[in-house]
């Protein structure tokens, strides 16, 4: 119930500090020694938050579906393909971690790459994807391939971070009871690294939700929230407010996705609850 | 048989490197079957170095370790030892009775037998109605004790002991000690035992080894016979006779027992 009004007050909060800036704020924006400080604040580049609930229910098109189901339909689109590529992308990330842990050459080796694929511009890499795999895969695909490019990132640099975490002494207690590197792997570090894969998972998530968004947007794909993000700011003069419904549901979309992995952590994160300590 | 036989061991850390250390030194041990031995010296004098060579968690640079007749390694291989160590090392996402529960899995003992060993052991340190609690939520006196039912659950011939009872109140530490002999003359378990209080060594052990540091090697070892370890034997006179014989070795007199 306090999570729910804290989460309502946060959004209204939101608002009032949209509002409250166009309410005050300068409509050709604030210039400071040539520099525009502050952004515009009139109708066009800051449609009021009522307009944009309001064109929500409204057409898309004269006579069309309303905006909200069409955004809605291209969330659904973009969450498919995002999923997709989280999954692919966290379980890249996870096996290049452990390998990494296993062997010290591999991490070595690796590790300065895997830091360096994502120093490249998505929007460069992307048609490249899409050039390559659009003669083996669906477009879809090739979106879910540059999503999941940008997903393993955080996993991969997390988990080895959480692999290595246990301290010496839990390592030696394992070579103790004469386990291998497998049975250590798996009663050890890969439980004490899910303090690590948490977080890392929700970083993956959002990277794929911007990585599905960019991918649709520069192979053009069409049908998900990325293509309507592109084809509503091409509106943006005449209808300032419908680009902004698409932007909603692509915040609603990462939403989405860290709400998964929350509740994939809950279960698995128990022992991190009710720490009162017992003194006797 | 010894439990445990270790022969001209010397261990070098680093070597060939600027901060070379000479940990131990030509080190001749012998532990019988059943017995109790208790390793004592300063800080740095080897004695955790020589616990954790005798569990083949290190391996010595020369000279060789034998536990049960074996190779050191084998013998770890076999689990023929447990071991607790100066930090309890529980493992935080298991509750109390998974984390005693953990040797035994590892040995593929069956479900139920594993929980009921692991609540037979719990009941002997005195967390029965701890089962089920996390380890964050005990205090660190109350961690250790799990860590020591850890190490007894797969009731080893030979028992590895790091200062087990460093971090306990006074009370406490006497009643596992009085615990801890129960159970060793009970099973017949060896046992090596580290320690820094003289008294808790000349309670417990058989024989007192002695070390002194730099680098590290025995300089005496001095046998105690006690006539039974109980609250009496505390007070006894023997008993204090060889605590100021252990004291005196520390320092370097010549043992007069």
């Amino acid at each position: 119930m306090r999570r729910v009004l804290a989460i309502l007050a946060g959004l209204l909060a939101l608002v009032a500090l949209w509002e409250g800036y166009k309410a005050v704020g300068n409509p050709d924006g604030t210039v400071l020694f040539g520099v525009r400080v502050l952004p515009r604040a009139d109708d066009l580049s800051m449609p009021h938050v009522w307009t944009v609930v309001q064109r929500l229910g409204k057409p898309e098109l004269t006579g069309g579906r309303p905006v909200w189901i069409v955004v809605l339909q291209a969330c659904l689109f973009t969450l498919g393909i995002t999923a997709v590529g989280f999954l692919v992308g966290a379980a890249v990330g996870l096996l290049l971690a452990i390998a990494m842990q296993r062997f010290r050459l591999v991490e070595r080796g690796l590790l300065p790459y895997v830091i360096l694929s994502q120093t490249v511009p998505l929007v460069a890499l992307a048609p490249l994807v899409a050039g390559w795999g659009g003669t083996i895969m669906p477009p879809w695909a090739t979106v879910a391939v540059i999503a999941s490019y940008l997903a393993f990132f955080p996993v991969a640099v997390g988990m080895l971070r959480g692999l290595q975490s246990p301290a010496a002494s839990g390592v030696e207690l394992m070579r103790s009871y004469a386990a291998g590197w497998w049975r250590t792997l798996v009663k050890l570090r890969l439980p004490a690294s899910l303090p690590y894969l948490f977080p890392a998972l929700r970083l993956a998530g959002a990277a794929a939700v911007v990585g599905a968004v960019v991918g649709e947007i520069s192979t053009g794909t069409r049908g998900g929230i990325g293509r309507l993000i592109i084809e509503y700011s091409r509106e943006a003069t005449s209808d300032p407010a419908k680009v902004y419904t698409a932007m909603l549901g692509a915040a609603l979309l990462g939403l989405v996705v860290a709400g998964a992995v929350s509740l994939f952590e809950l279960p698995l994160m128990r022992h991190r609850r009710h720490v009162e300590v017992v003194t006797l | 048989m010894s439990a445990v036989v270790l022969d001209k061991v010397t261990k070098v850390f680093n070597q060939g490197r600027a901060d070379e250390v000479t940990a131990l030194a030509e080190v001749d041990l012998t532990v019988g079957d059943g017995e109790f031995v208790s390793l004592i010296g300063p800080s740095g004098c080897g004695k955790s170095t020589l616990l954790r060579l005798i569990a083949d968690l290190i391996e010595p640079t020369t000279g060789t370790v034998q536990v049960a007749g074996k190779d050191a390694g084998r013998a770890r291989r076999d689990q023929d030892y447990g071991i607790a160590f100066q930090q309890a090392g529980l493992f935080e996402w298991r509750t109390v009775r998974r984390n005693v529960e953990l040797p035994l899995e590892l040995r593929g003992m069956g479900k139920g037998e594993r929980k009921a060993r692991a609540e037979e052991m719990l009941a002997l340190v005195g967390l029965a109605e701890f089962a089920g609690h996390y380890p964050a939520q005990l205090s660190g006196g109350m961690q250790q004790r799990v860590a020591i039912a850890r190490a007894l659950a797969v009731q080893p011939p030979l028992l590895l002991m790091d200062e087990p009872f460093g971090a306990l109140d006074e009370m406490t530490r006497e009643r596992l000690q009085a615990e801890l002999l129960g159970i060793c003359a009970q099973t017949g378990t060896s046992t090596v035992f580290v320690t820094h209080s003289i008294s808790e060594a000349v309670f417990l052990s058989n024989r007192v080894v002695v070390m002194s540091a730099r680098p590290g090697r025995i300089t005496a070892a001095i046998e105690v016979d006690l006539a039974a370890r109980d609250e009496a034997a505390r007070q006894s006179e023997r008993y204090f006779e060889h605590v100021t014989a252990v004291r005196q070795a520390l320092r370097g007199v010549p043992a007069t027992t």
